[in-house]
């Protein structure tokens, strides 16, 4: 046969086969020289929610090697351009496999400032320690235990020996007011996150009166209009004490960096102060600004984490009407849950589990939310993820399976837009890793888990103190924690690469693997009838701690290696390190918060009941519980509002 | 360890308030189980107040409670000061929290009068079998035959002294003779006190209707009073016994309820052989109404109806096919048949086919549906409608049958006509998403491998044609 004759046989073929390439095939194909081309020019351009971002596309190592920040396969063949930009493509692009951004945010470290000790003014000072410098101011809180079950402090004994332990004591919305003081709530470099589920919308309406209080004062400020307001203070509190930011173990003067703001109005709403049209002003434009995270995951407190306190049908209704609240008052840069697994891997969760419950959990809201009538793009935005990084090698890919998940079943299940396809999510190093013998090698386990999630290119990143093991982590032991952080962000040249797990054999075929172990343990819970069926067996729950059991047994038999535990021992055989002295909340802090929440309860009697009686009523209605939560908390303290909750949503009941 | 069985230990276990690491109390009470004690598991998060409340009236030997959370000093301290207070010190206290509790701080606890705070050191010494059967030991040196208690500071003059009725319960049970503290508990006048029996499959949710039964009759009736008394398989093999109801029934810390839960012992039954004189102890203390919940039982098991004046049979939908209706015997003898996890799919059926069972058991073929005592409830929906209606027809036999009318108030009547409506969070039709999200997942991924296939051989064939091409062009030159 003649050339041409062989030359029209292949071409007959290749017509053939190309009617079978779908039109989205053809597309990629044809733009990836373009694709390609973008990405090998100096800068990018991209837009963010609307605004166009130029950078770089490249740095200049010491050496003088230009490092390109995101690197593009030099595949040939049409088919493993394809099969790459299915499943991987660059970041920033469906599936999002490689991250969410086309590049990372320039100018704030993926650091969160962890603090929670005390009354609200120690932690206040906490913050303003760990944020000195920073120029981005990203507060997470870590609550006490009265705080995450919603009561109030107490002298009642089994109370008060727990009033500002492992976390700081929030009863009322004076104490948010104190507790984020100094910081501009509707400053777009301040991002708060808050880690409470059981009474997560009552915190959070806490932290929005605080949010709105402060810029009520910045009003009044730039008006000239305090003499109105200290006048209606003296009214107020013509026979009462006006509360005062006091911090016992730091009598006087304000942390350093603190600016004062949020303290002069404390005790004071500007709802009662300010002519109603320019409070309903400030109170919009506050509530479409401020930036944050509440974990308020209810599912995966009923799964592992128990701090559970309404019956979960109540808890649900609750978080789908904060949901709708969002929507309406177009809370944007919000998110209203942090879906997590964070805490199902300190129950011994393995990463796979970890990661296929919690998206199964995500998924269960999503469901929620569209029965409730929302529209996924409304909402999907909303969600923000919060899981674990330990040692086992799933870890590495986690953020790339979850963004591949999420993004494949929101476009085409859910029929979700682009922003609605993007999982963000925060990471924290795993403290179940973290040991109690040999202390000092936990940074080093720390400072692996962290290299996996910058790597993964994580949207947030705590890691956790090496001391966590044996006490409340120490200024000191923060600062390395930190360090770490910014030792791989700033000093380590590989991750000037934002894409440097890409192309990687291994990493690829990892992620393949643990997508479809996902995949299989969601139609598990699927056969179970869905993550709420599965609950009622106690399926998660079991689940976790089978698997928990198993690493207990494998640490002890030495089949799990782990240095300084058991294997590389020590001459003195590595013991367990126990604390000098743990640090735990004074007497005066305790008191301060009892004296305190009474004499909110005292300045509010009047109203109290009545403003409790509006919010059962609107329970057992179809209103929104949390517009109603929004003025109910300048009156109420959270014990008063849980114990009214649950006479209409119904207590917790516990499993066994 | 040799299992005692004249002195069984009672245990109860529990995390401390505010306290959600349940995990090792978990294992450890698995662990007495199997050492043959019987376990009263309050689960986690539990107030001192709540723990010492069970643990008299549940007449235990001890208490043993993890806390991890911090504040154990004044936990463990207020325990005991509770417990001496009530009269109680015999009952000892036992703890752990792994490295939480420090420990210059567990001698603190022992000087105070804790029995034993357990530290990881212990647990590598001893392992968790040796920690366990220590406290077992301990408890076994308590004896629960006594019928007086320490003075105490608590007034119990006022009230029902729930230590003399437990211990009663407790020495019926031994076969020993109670008849003192039955004079020193019995009210004056005797009451027509009715018995509300529950029986049902195991998991059907018995133990979350009693509770929802409790709740709604404390808050119709704020003076009255309710016993509870329920009832738990032994361990053949063990001895030991998971008396896991109370860990469900929220209402059982509250100050008008006394709830006592039993094992069945040697008796292979639903129902101990002692719930009888529970019963009897109960009603000569004056409990306006008494609660008897079974252990879950077999389709032929109707013996709960000897020992109350209403039963109820407690069931799900999910029964299999409706030719197991005709072998439950219940079904001819129970006063009220309650279908439990009403939201589930399959509900409307099950409901129109036990109703039709109903019928030919009572040959009551032209009775109308409504007039039957077969209701659909949800018993983990809070004031779930159709269990406040439930409720009504509870009181109504109760009338019938005792002649007890409990007049509700208007007020409460009202609510209970209104009620909650279902609150679906997943629609029926939408159950079985997350096999959707597979189901897409994995055409996409097979979509992406076909796809990137096709523009494999394309990229081949265009090659091969540019290969020919260039030997054409070979040749012609």
């Amino acid at each position: 046969m003649s050339t041409t004759g062989m030359r029209s046989i292949l071409k007959h073929k290749y017509d053939e086969i190309e009617k079978r390439l779908r039109p989205e095939t053809k597309k990629l194909l044809d733009e990836w020289k373009e694709l390609r081309k973008k990405y090998e020019s100096e800068e990018l351009e991209y837009t963010v929610r609307g605004e166009t971002i130029r950078q770089p596309m490249t740095t200049l190592s010491l050496s003088g090697t230009t490092i390109p920040k995101v690197v593009l396969p030099s595949y040939k063949d049409w088919g493993d351009i394809v099969q790459w930009l299915m499943q991987e493509n660059v970041p920033g692009a469906f599936p999002y496999t490689a991250g969410v951004y086309e590049l990372k945010r320039q100018g704030e470290d993926p650091t969160r400032m962890f603090a929670g000790e005390g009354c609200p003014e120690r932690t206040n000072k906490r913050f303003h320690y760990v944020s000195a410098g920073q120029p981005a101011k990203r507060l997470s809180t870590a609550f006490d235990s009265v705080t995450l079950y919603g009561e109030d402090p107490d002298y009642r004994a089994d109370i008060y020996g727990k009033i500002g332990n492992a976390g700081v004591s929030v009863a009322t919305v004076d104490d948010a007011k104190k507790l984020y003081s100094g910081f501009d709530l509707c400053d777009p470099a301040t991002s708060v996150s808050m880690t409470i589920n059981g009474p997560a919308p009552i915190m959070l309406a806490f932290f929005m009166n605080a949010a709105i209080d402060q810029q009520c004062e910045k009003w009044i400020t730039a008006n000239d209009a305090w003499e109105n307001v200290e006048a209606a203070r003296k009214r107020i509190y013509a026979s009462l004490p006006s509360p005062a930011y006091h911090n016992p173990g730091n009598s006087g003067s304000l942390p350093d960096g603190h600016s004062g703001l949020g303290l002069r109005i404390l005790g004071l709403s500007g709802k009662d102060v300010l002519p109603r049209e320019i409070y309903e002003n400030i109170k919009k434009d506050t509530l479409r600004t401020i930036r944050g995270t509440v974990q308020a995951d209810i599912l995966k407190e009923d799964q592992a984490q128990n701090t559970c306190i309404f019956s979960t049908e109540f808890a649900l209704r609750m978080m789908g009407d904060v949901q709708e609240s969002f929507i309406r008052n177009k809370v944007r840069n919000f998110y209203s849950i942090s879906i997590s697994g964070y805490h199902m891997a300190e129950a011994g969760a393995n990463p796979i589990t970890q990661l296929a419950f919690t998206l199964a959990n995500g998924f269960t809201y999503v469901e929620y939310f569209l029965s409730r009538g929302m529209h996924i793009d409304a909402f999907a935005p909303n969600l923000s993820f919060f899981f674990s990084n330990g040692m086992d090698p799933e870890y590495s890919v986690i953020g790339r399976v979850a963004r591949r998940i999420w993004a494949k079943a929101i476009r085409f299940l859910y029929q979700g837009n682009e922003r609605s396809q993007k999982l963000k999510y925060h990471i924290q190093t795993s403290g179940r890793s973290l040991h109690a013998q040999e202390i000092e090698f936990n940074d080093i386990r720390t400072t692996l888990q962290a290299l996996y999630a910058i790597y993964d290119n994580c949207n947030s990143l705590h890691t956790n103190a090496y001391d966590e093991a044996i006490t409340t982590p120490t200024e000191e032991s923060v600062r390395r924690a930190i360090a770490i952080q910014l030792i791989i962000n700033r000093e380590l040249g590989s991750a000037k690469t934002e894409n440097f797990l890409q192309g990687s054999f291994a990493v690829e075929t990892l992620t393949d693997l643990v997508e479809e172990a996902v995949l299989a343990e969601f139609d598990r819970i699927s056969n179970r009838g869905g993550v709420l069926g599965a609950m009622e067996r106690m399926y998660q729950r079991n689940k976790i701690q089978e698997e928990s059991l198993r690493y207990e047994n494998l640490k002890h038999s030495g089949e799990l290696p782990l240095v300084g535990v058991n294997t590389f021992l020590d001459k003195k055989g590595s013991p367990t390190i126990l604390p000098d002295e743990v640090i735990r909340s004074t007497k005066e802090e305790k008191e301060q918060q009892i004296n305190n929440t009474l004499a909110f309860r005292k300045r509010n009697e009047y109203q109290a009941d009545e403003k409790l009686q509006a919010l059962k009523t609107a329970a057992g209605t179809s209103e929104n519980l949390f517009d109603v939560l929004l003025d109910t908390v300048n009156y109420c303290t959270l014990g008063q509002i849980t114990h009214a909750l649950y006479e209409v949503g119904g207590q917790y009941r516990r499993n066994m | 360890m040799k299992l005692n069985r004249e002195n069984r230990v009672r245990i109860v276990t529990a995390a401390s308030l505010f306290d959600g690491h349940d995990a090792a109390i978990n294992v450890m009470r698995r662990i007495m189980q199997s050492k043959g004690a019987e376990v009263i598991h309050l689960g986690h998060n539990r107030s001192a107040e709540e723990i010492v409340k069970c643990a008299i009236e549940e007449d235990v030997h001890g208490i043993a409670v993890s806390s991890y959370q911090g504040g154990h000093i004044e936990f463990f301290q207020y325990m005991k000061d509770l417990l001496d207070q009530a009269g109680c010190n015999h009952i000892k206290i036992f703890g752990g929290g792994g490295g939480t509790i420090l420990p210059q701080e567990g001698e603190q606890l022992l000087r105070y009068g804790i029995t034993r705070i357990y530290n990881p050191d212990d647990g590598r010494n001893m392992g968790l079998e040796g920690m366990i059967e220590e406290v077992i030991g301990v408890c076994q040196s308590v004896s629960l035959l006594q019928p007086d208690f320490d003075q105490g500071s608590l007034e119990w003059k006022d009230k029902k002294d729930s230590r003399k009725i437990a211990r009663a319960i407790t020495l019926a049970e031994k076969g020993a003779d109670h008849s003192g503290l039955l004079n020193d508990i019995r009210i004056k006048e005797i009451k027509n006190i009715p018995v509300i029996g529950i029986t049902g499959t195991g998991g059907a949710g018995k133990s979350s209707v009693v509770d929802e039964i409790a709740r709604r009759y404390l808050r119709a009736f704020p003076d009255k009073t309710i016993a509870i008394i329920s009832i738990d398989p032994s361990r053949k093999k063990t001895g030991g016994a998971l008396l896991g109801d109370r860990i469900r029934i929220n209402t059982a810390s509250d100050k008008r309820v006394y709830m006592r839960s039993l094992a069945t012992r040697e008796d292979n039954a639903a129902i101990s052989r002692v719930a009888q004189e529970a019963i009897a102890i109960c009603k000569a203390a004056g409990y306006d109404c008494i609660i008897l919940e079974t252990a879950g039982v077999g389709q032929s098991d109707v013996s709960v109806t000897d020992y109350c004046d209403v039963s109820i049979y407690v069931m799900t939908p999910e029964y299999g096919a409706a030719s197991q209706l005709e072998k439950i015997n219940m079904l001819d003898y129970a006063d009220i048949i309650a279908i439990n996890k009403f939201d589930k799919a399959g509900a409307e059926d099950a409901l129109h086919d036990v109703r039709k069972q109903y019928k030919r058991n009572h040959t009551l073929f032209s009775a109308s549906d409504d007039e039957l005592p077969v209701v659909g409830i949800c018993a983990h929906t809070f004031n779930d409608r159709r269990l406040n209606r439930f409720f009504h027809l509870l009181m109504n036999k109760i009338k019938g049958k005792t002649g007890v009318n409990w007049a509700v108030a208007p007020e409460e009547k009202r609510l209970s006509e209104e009620g909650a409506s279902d609150n679906i969070i997943i629609p029926a039709r939408r159950i079985r998403y997350l096999s959707e999200i597979s189901d897409y997942i994995r055409s996409y991924n097979n979509g992406v491998k076909e796809q990137s296939q096709l523009a494999s051989q394309l990229y081949q064939l265009q090659g091969a044609m540019a290969l020919l091409k260039d030997t054409e062009n070979e040749n012609e030159s």
